[in-house]
């Protein structure tokens, strides 16, 4: 770790790891909104489109957005305390919530593929997070 | 998909990439010298940018492809940016965090495949 503030950071809802989890969340929520308001207002013949800028019609997506600058915000603090080698795999979690979180709140199916995938993300998150997890047995 | 879906795809992910990594830097910087200085402040002001960018590219994108079809793109993210931490932040890379990142990047893109 060459990150000397992993050794002197706050506790509490300072912890970086805490703020890495509410960016996650934020993230997480933002997403399905996303999707939705871009979906709602979708004009695909329209080449000003390609700019993203329409969506912005959508109040879901400013919710989105909102959403956004708030994990914004706590992963830049993140980022102050932690190697992103470390935290941006870790931050990747997200992308084995959503599909979860549709499994679990859509009842949607998951396919043998998609369930190893999940698989392979969780052992390489393990891979990531268990050096971290040595340094604060060792605080 | 369209080549100029493509090029919009990898500008976006491009964007998202050297965005965090300049931002790193700015925090990093700051935890230094605080955050009243003009170089944090340019520092994270191109972050920022870059990020506003790859967004509305983003938003563009999900107007014409499935959320489930863009996210192999943004898998890839985890590995550029740990290589690029690594080359160009200096932060320490052992077999271990790479090995974990490239598991992290072949899942994500199976799932969003399957």
């Amino acid at each position: 770790m060459t990150n000397d503030h992993t050794r002197h950071r706050p506790t509490g809802f300072g912890n970086p790891w805490l703020q890495l989890g509410l960016s996650v969340l934020c993230v997480f929520v933002s997403e399905f909104l996303l999707k939705r308001g871009a979906t709602d207002v979708a004009e695909p013949d329209s080449a000003f489109s390609w700019t993203g800028i329409n969506g912005l019609k959508s109040p879901l997506v400013w919710w989105a957005i909102l959403l956004i600058i708030a994990s914004f915000i706590s992963w830049l603090y993140v980022l102050r305390y932690v190697p992103i080698t470390v935290a941006y795999p870790l931050s990747r979690v997200v992308d084995i919530l959503v599909p979860l979180g549709c499994w679990i709140f859509l009842g949607e199916l998951i396919s043998t593929t998609r369930w190893c995938g999940i698989a392979l993300v969780v052992v390489g998150l393990g891979l990531v997070a268990k050096p971290v997890a040595q340094i604060e047995e060792r605080l | 998909m369209s080549a100029l879906a493509f090029f919009l795809i990898v500008v976006s992910l491009l964007s998202f990439v050297a965005a965090q990594l300049i931002l790193k830097r700015a925090m990093e910087f700051s935890a230094a010298n605080g955050l009243r200085n003009s170089r944090f402040v340019s520092l994270a002001a191109i972050g920022v940018a870059l990020m506003t960018i790859s967004f509305f590219l983003t938003l563009g994108l999900l107007q014409r492809f499935d959320l489930s079809y863009l996210y192999p793109f943004q898998g890839l993210s985890v590995i550029f940016i740990t290589l690029l931490a690594a080359v160009a932040l200096k932060e320490n890379l052992s077999a271990r965090l790479m090995l974990g990142a490239l598991l992290i990047t072949a899942g994500i893109v199976l799932v969003s495949i399957s």
